[in-house]
This record gives structure tokens, C-alpha cells and sequence, in this order.
């Protein structure tokens, strides 16, 4: 949803989407924003109120974010967290202390450069003209009034205003740019000796209780959380419509209703001579234009035939005038201007009209041909009007039953048969599942904190209805609960043998690896060294980042010099630098690529410290521990 | 009844006697408070106005930007400057404006925009960005002392970190290592741990035989 506010943005976006989007969740306006005294509000920026719902919508728009951005990898669980949702109400806090320092600025955008962005949008234009139909139709896929999304729009343009001037501006000093250039290619000699702690398995030796040592020490690490199987109904216009079936009075009703949806519109083409006078001239230009365009007219009607030659002769139309004054075939829907549609569409076949006036000037029309407007036969359209049929039938027996539905799973806890019968539903049911790991139908976390709560697991009640997405409402009920259990020992223990061997692996190597190190610094004549390689940091050639850092930020003053540490994946490394050296010539890619990203990173981090700057002056309380608090019932 | 209309009619002449007495002091205070109230709202509503003609340059500036026009770019915060300097856009404009001509190689054009902003500019956030930009543009051109004497400015704590971060630059290409390791150290814990200022920190003081300072991972 709203993805046509997001590809809105001018400038180079990805920037000012981290920060800006969620744009919907920034509410109407500040005289919107509740006023101050809510118990229940998450934050407080500049007086107004952060309530729940903007909370909740935040964090949906995000997760939809997240889930468009992530695809497959999608996993909600690791967004159902204090951690996570203290960082969507940051986000929130920030856009409207953003939103709220433009305003203390006197930045806002003036109803004329609102009109001026919603033209020039290029997501609203079709061959580079704006187009109304695609806007409305924009606005409408979306479920915004034009109010509402000028008032976004308006809201979105003083945050980018007051952010771009900063976010896209930032540039990174030369001096620090060759600095890095220099640090990137610095090329390093170098041996190592990697003692991985697979060499050292064979010499561990584990007593022979050490597994069920560690079980009984660490039993929350083998808990497995509640699960359970569930039934659920979904509330849709997608499921409702399934059970509708086409009335046939009824689909041929609603296409002898709109059958402008389903026709072609009468066209006509014309020959039409055009006598300059534009709008505004003076008035003896006018005059003159007319006097001319009145002879012609004279000739006219009494040869029409002449049409042609004099259209070619006197027209001043540029595209017509060669053509002997030929246009298109155009519909009654403004390909041209108003007066001139008019009377072509007023004409009869053959007939030269009287002169029209219009801004161009003076024109004479001639009506050459007519396509009479047609309409598809039913039977070609009938699949299509009846999906159409249905599916508004579907919506408003969605909007009709939203109560109803709530009512009967509530009033009727026992079962969802009542309410399936009711609906012409269909129960489904989904398999056994963690809270974590839900499936799609009831990812939301209103229903997982009903359907894992007290009230369905142990009393067997339904959950009450709740919208889990837009449209979509959803009532579910426990078929099956598997409480928290503890994994038995006999399945875990292979598990845990092969984890306390890596264990006493890696403490070996290292042991191993401290002295081979010593040695090895004690003595140049050390044996055990790989040949040499020369690295850098921009080429490791497969060293991993712990290696490289002891291996680039080891002294060269003195060489050769021998370091070493362990590893994070496990194993100690020891490295013998013997030669430092800067290559002959840089290479012109690396700069480039290292300017683009010391400058985005300067401009991050420039941002930052602006937008901090503007949030001591926003009066910010925070209340995240109202987001935790659990739900009333 | 007799009675109470004398003493109404006693109670309407001391009102008299008093509205005699202050109605022109309490006339005059009241037309002073509505003039007073008239000029602010006419203050404001001049502000908004300004703001936005303001606005409407910015937009075009904005996108000018997008397209590095360099002549059209300097026309435009050039007017922008010239006529609203007191409003918002003004500095906004003149860091556009810098980023583009800096762009473009023009140096000097690009520090003279700075400098205003750091002069002139009416929004001390963007004084303080302007600041560190433009201690930038001077340790490239060596003159680190000026470049110093930027970073020694008053600043919200916020800006710490962009502030010592460049501190230690300029110490840096002054060949005072040990003094820019402190600054880098410095910046780096007084930056946001989510920031990749930090990586670029530690990056440097490596290069400058340090380390990053161990942070505990807050809890």
C-alpha cells in the first residue's frame, strides 16, 4: 500500500526512505495530533500525542516494508521484540520532530507548488502529460481522498525540504578521501600459519557425563515453545465472493447500466482550415483574421469540394494544412479544444460548418466520417461483469457483515461453524505452529496474543474478530495446544557432544596457538610459516576481517613482525608480515567508488547529528513501555 | 421597591462615575492590545509569505541540483539569498548551492556559500553543518589552523562526534598523530552506535597506530 507515495521522491531516495518512510503513519496535520493528557500515548513530540494506533499503523506499514523488501527471508519474528519496535517509534518520533521543525520554519508547501509536484509526477503522466484519470485512479487503489493525500503530500514536501538540504549535500574532505585510497591499497607480504580446531578434535577427550551435565545446567536452551493447530475463518472480500453466485438478471441489468464501461465511444474525423488570431490580440488582428476566414467560409459553402485545396492553401494548422486540412479520428472528450468539439460533433456528414471561435483563432470544420460508437455484446463481456458483479456485491456484504461476524463468534464461543454456516465460509486450518512462526492468514500480533492468551487455549473459546490486514478479518480458534516442553535428553544429546567437542577444540588450538606465536616471535628461523602472499584491504584475498585486522594493524616499522590472535570462527591465526610497499600506481576505480562512499557515509552522518539537533528543541518524551504493556482482556 | 431602584440607580451612577473616571485608560489599553495582537498576526502572516516565494525557489533549486547545473544553480540561491535571507531556505539553499559548485571544481564559489551560512545563515544546525563542511574544504587547502578554529565553535552535543571526527582529520594531516588518535577515540564513543561513522573511525585510527576504543554493548 501506498507505494505510489514512496517512488514519489525526487532525489536520490534510499537515503530519505530510511528516514521518511513510513510516511502514512505521520498523521494529519498537527492540529490532527490529540491533544496532550492521553495515558496510553507511546511518545510526545512538540505537544502532540503518539497514540497506539499510530503506532500500530507505523509498525504494519513497516513489516509490509519489510516483507516486500525481503520476500522469502520475510521472518515476522524477528520484528515481534522490544528491540524492534523501540526502533519503529523511533522512526515515528523522528519523522514528526522532522515534520514539526519544518512547520516551526515556516515550511510549507503553497497550494500552487502542491499542484506543481502533482503534475509534474511522473507516476501520473502518460506521454509526459498529466493525466487525471491515472491520478484518481492512483488515489483510489489506494483508499485516499485527494484531501488526504494533497495534506500527505504537502506534509512530505517540507520534511524533504528540510532534510535534503542537508541528506543530499554532504561531500567528504580530498585530503581523507586519498587517506583511505592510500589505506585501501597498501599492500602487505605476508605468511600465516592457521590452526583450525579441527586438528585438535581427536585430542579431546569429554567425561563421559559431560553431555548430561550440560543439559541439566542449560534446560531453557531445549525448551520448545507452545504450539498449536488452529481453525480459523477468514472474513474477505475474497472468500465472501466465492459463495455469491451471479444473479443473471442482475449481471444483464448492471450491463445494460454501464454500458459506457463496455462500449467504444462514438469518433469523427474532420477537415477544418485554421485562421490565426490568438486570444488577446488586438482587436483589428482579430477583425482581420475574420474578414479572411469569411471569405473562405463564402467559397465554401458554395463548393464544398474545394475543402481540401484551400485547406492547404489558406490553413495555418502545421499538421493538418498539408493533409488538405485531414484529422484524426477523435472521440467527444477533449482531444480538442471545447468550442471546436462542439460543433463537430454537432455536425452532419458532409456539412462545413459556420466559423468557431477559439483561442487558436478561426476555424471551419467539416465533418468527413463517422464511427458510430459500439458496444462489446454481453456474452463477450459476461466473465468480466460478472468478477465485477461479484466482487461488489462481495464489498458490500463485507461491509454489511463485519458486525454481524463479530457478534456470532462472540455470542457463540464453542465453535466457528455458526458463523462459517452464517457466511458461507469455509473453516480452514492451519498446522501446528509456534507464536514466532505463524502462517500468513493469522500473522498479526492482535490475533496471535488471543489465540496463544488464556481465553482459547484453556476455555476452547474463539478469538474475537480482528482485522489482521486491511480488509480481511479474522476469528480463530485452538483445535489442538502443545504446551511448553523441554526437549528429551536422548535427542539432544548428539547435538550437544558435538558442540562441547568444538568447544574443547578451540580452547586446544589456542593453547597451541599462544605458544607456536611466542616461538615464533622469538625466532626468524621459525618453521611451520605458508608462502609468502601479498594482500590489501581492498584485495584480503580470502584473509576474513579478524585476520586483516591484525594483519593490517600491525607496526611496520619493524620487519618482519609476527602476530597473531584467535579467530571468531574458531581456530588461532598467526600471521609473519614481511614487507609493506604502496603500488605504482592507484587505481582510479577504488577512488571512485571510496568518494561515493565516504561521502554517503558523511552525509549520514551529518543527518544524524542535524536531526538530533532538532530533536532537543521537539519536546520529546518517549513511553515505550506503553507499547509492552499487554492488551486490556 | 422604591428602595431597590434608588439603590440600583446609586449602583449605575458610581459606574458612571467610574467608566468617567478609566473608560478612556481601559479604551486605550484594549485598541493597544488588538494593535499589538494585529501586528503579530501581520508579522506572521509576512513571515509565511515570504516563506513561501522562498519555497518556490527552493523546489526549482532542488531540482537544478539533481541535474549539477552549475550557472543555474548559483542563480538561483543567489536570488534565494538576495532576497529571503532571514527565512529557513537561505542556508538550505546556500549548502545546496556549495554542494554543487564543489562539484563542479569551483572551490572558492562552494566555500564563500559556507561561509555564509556560517555567518549569516539564521538556523545554528545548519551553522553547525556548514562548520564542519567547511573545516573540510580548508584542511584540503592546508590551512589547518582556520580549520581548527571552526571546529572550536559552540555546539549541541549532537554534533560532537561530525566535530571531533574532523578535529582529528586536520590533527592528522598536521602529522600530530597522538592528538588525532584522542580526537577519533573521542568521536568515536560519542557517536551512534547504529552509525557507520564508527567504521569509518576505526579504519582511521588504525591507520594512525591506534584502536577503537572497547565499548560495552548496552544491555
Amino acid at each position: 500500500m501506498f507505494e505510489f507515495i514512496r517512488t514519489h521522491q525526487r532525489l536520490m531516495q534510499f537515503l530519505l526512505l530510511l528516514i521518511i518512510v513510513p510516511a502514512f503513519a505521520i498523521g494529519f496535520g498537527m492540529q490532527g495530533w490529540n491533544p496532550a493528557g492521553d495515558p496510553n500515548a507511546v511518545a510526545k513530540v512538540c505537544g502532540g500525542t503518539v497514540s497506539m494506533q499510530d503506532f500500530e499503523r507505523a509498525q504494519q506499514e513497516y513489516l509490509q516494508n519489510m516483507r516486500q523488501q525481503l520476500g522469502a527471508n520475510f521472518r515476522p519474528e524477528f520484528f515481534d521484540n522490544p528491540e524492534a519496535r523501540g526502533a519503529i517509534l523511533d522512526r515515528l518520533v523522528n519523522q514528526r520532530a522532522l515534520a514539526c521543525a519544518a512547520l516551526k520554519r515556516n515550511i510549507v508547501a503553497s497550494d500552487d507548488l502542491l499542484r506543481q509536484n502533482i503534475l509534474h509526477d511522473k507516476q501520473f503522466q502518460i506521454d509526459g502529460k498529466f493525466s487525471n484519470e491515472l491520478y484518481q485512479g492512483a488515489l483510489a487503489n489506494n483508499g485516499m481522498s485527494s484531501s488526504a493525500y494533497e495534506t500527505l503530500l504537502r506534509q512530505q514536501l517540507a520534511m524533504q525540504a528540510l532534510s535534503s538540504g542537508v541528506l543530499m549535500t554532504a561531500s567528504s574532505p580530498q585530503t581523507v578521501q586519498a587517506l583511505f585510497a592510500r589505506a585501501q591499497e597498501e599492500q602487505r607480504e605476508v605468511q600465516e600459519l592457521v590452526l583450525k580446531p579441527e586438528l585438535y578434535t581427536a585430542q579431546v577427550k569429554l567425561a563421559p557425563d559431560a553431555a548430561q551435565k550440560y543439559y541439566d545446567a542449560n534446560q531453557k536452551e531445549f525448551q520448545v515453545p507452545p504450539q498449536l493447530r488452529a481453525e480459523y475463518l477468514v472474513l474477505s472480500v475474497d472468500t465472501l465472493s466465492a459463495s455469491i453466485a451471479p444473479d443473471a438478471a442482475e449481471v444483464r441489468k448492471y450491463y445494460d447500466q454501464n454500458q459506457n464501461r463496455y462500449g467504444v465511444p462514438e469518433e469523427r474525423q474532420a477537415r477544418h482550415i485554421l485562421i490565426p488570431a490568438a486570444a488577446g490580440a488586438p482587436a483589428a488582428e482579430i477583425a482581420a483574421a475574420r474578414t479572411k476566414a469569411e471569405g473562405i467560409l463564402t467559397q465554401l459553402k458554395a463548393d464544398p469540394n474545394k475543402f481540401p485545396q484551400l485547406a492547404k492553401e489558406f490553413s495555418k494548422d502545421p499538421g493538418s494544412a498539408e493533409k488538405g486540412g485531414e484529422l484524426d479520428f477523435a472521440a467527444h472528450n477533449g482531444t480538442f479544444v471545447k468550442p471546436f468539439e462542439d460543433k463537430l460533433f454537432a455536425l452532419k456528414q458532409g456539412e462545413v460548418s459556420d466559423l468557431v471561435q477559439t483561442d487558436y483563432g478561426f476555424h471551419i470544420i467539416q465533418l468527413m466520417a463517422v464511427k458510430p460508437s459500439s458496444v462489446k455484446p454481453f456474452e463477450q463481456v459476461r466473465a468480466e461483469i460478472e468478477a465485477d458483479w461479484k466482487k461488489q456485491r462481495a464489498q458490500k456484504l463485507y461491509a454489511d457483515s463485519i458486525d454481524g461476524f463479530a457478534d456470532i463468534v462472540y455470542t457463540q464461543p464453542d465453535s466457528l461453524k455458526p458463523a462459517a454456516d452464517k457466511y458461507k465460509l469455509t473453516v480452514q486450518s492451519a498446522p501446528l505452529f509456534a507464536r514466532g512462526a505463524p502462517p500468513k492468514d493469522l500473522n498479526n500480533p492482535n490475533l496471535l496474543t488471543k489465540l496463544f492468551g488464556d481465553e482459547a487455549v484453556k476455555n476452547k473459546r474463539n478469538t474475537e474478530a480482528v482485522e489482521v490486514a486491511p480488509g480481511m478479518m479474522v476469528s480463530a480458534r485452538v483445535a489442538e495446544y502443545k504446551p511448553q516442553s523441554v526437549r528429551p535428553f536422548a535427542e539432544a544429546q548428539a547435538g550437544i557432544t558435538a558442540m562441547l567437542t568444538q568447544r574443547e577444540a578451540r580452547a586446544l588450538a589456542k593453547k597451541d596457538g599462544e605458544a607456536k606465536l611466542k616461538a615464533a616471535k622469538a625466532s626468524p628461523d621459525f618453521v611451520g610459516f605458508g608462502a609468502a602472499r601479498t594482500l590489501s584491504r581492498a584485495k584480503p584475498e580470502g584473509t576474513g576481517q579478524d585476520g586483516m585486522r591484525m594483519i593490517m594493524g600491525a607496526p611496520k616499522d619493524k620487519l618482519p613482525a609476527v602476530v597473531g590472535g584467535e579467530l571468531a570462527e574458531g581456530g588461532y591465526a598467526i600471521y609473519r608480515i614481511n614487507k609493506v610497499s604502496q603500488p605504482d600506481k592507484p587505481d582510479p576505480a577504488l577512488a571512485a567508488s571510496l568518494k561515493t562512499t565516504l561521502e554517503r557515509s558523511q552525509a549520514e552522518s551529518d543527518f544524524n547529528a542535524y536531526l538530533a539537533a532538532l530533536k532537543l528543541t521537539a519536546k520529546i518524551e518517549l513511553h515505550p513501555e506503553n507499547i509492552e504493556k499487554k492488551p486490556a482482556n | 421597591m422604591a428602595a431597590l431602584d434608588l439603590e440600583e440607580q446609586e449602583q449605575l451612577a458610581e459606574l458612571k462615575a467610574w467608566w468617567n473616571r478609566y473608560g478612556n485608560l481601559v479604551l486605550t489599553a484594549f485598541i493597544l492590545i488588538m494593535l499589538v495582537f494585529a501586528g503579530f498576526n501581520a508579522w506572521r502572516y509576512y513571515q509565511r509569505s515570504q516563506a513561501a516565494a522562498a519555497f518556490a525557489i527552493y523546489d526549482e533549486l532542488q531540482n537544478v541540483t539533481a541535474a549539477r547545473d552549475k550557472a543555474k544553480s548559483a542563480e538561483l540561491a543567489g536570488q534565494l539569498l538576495e532576497r529571503f535571507p532571514r527565512t529557513s531556505f537561505a542556508p538550505l539553499a546556500a549548502l545546496m548551492n556549495a554542494k554543487v559548485q564543489l562539484d563542479a571544481g569551483d572551490n572558492k564559489a562552494a566555500k564563500a556559500q559556507l561561509q555564509w551560512v556560517v555567518d549569516s545563515g539564521k538556523d545554528d544546525d545548519l551553522r553547525n553543518v556548514a562548520r564542519v563542511r567547511l573545516a573540510g574544504m580548508l584542511l584540503d587547502e592546508k590551512m589547518y589552523d582556520d580549520a581548527l578554529k571552526l571546529m572550536d565553535a559552540a555546539h549541541p552535543a549532537s554534533f560532537d562526534a561530525l566535530f571531533l571526527d574532523r578535529k582529528g582529520d586536520i590533527l592528522f594531516a598536521q602529522g600530530k598523530n597522538a592528538d588525532a588518535r584522542a580526537a577519533w577515540q573521542d568521536a568515536f564513543l560519542k557517536a551512534d552506535e547504529k552509525n557507520n561513522l564508527r567504521q569509518v573511525l576505526t579504519l582511521k585510527l588504525e591507520l594512525a597506530g591506534g584502536s577503537a576504543p572497547v565499548v560495552k554493548a548496552r544491555s
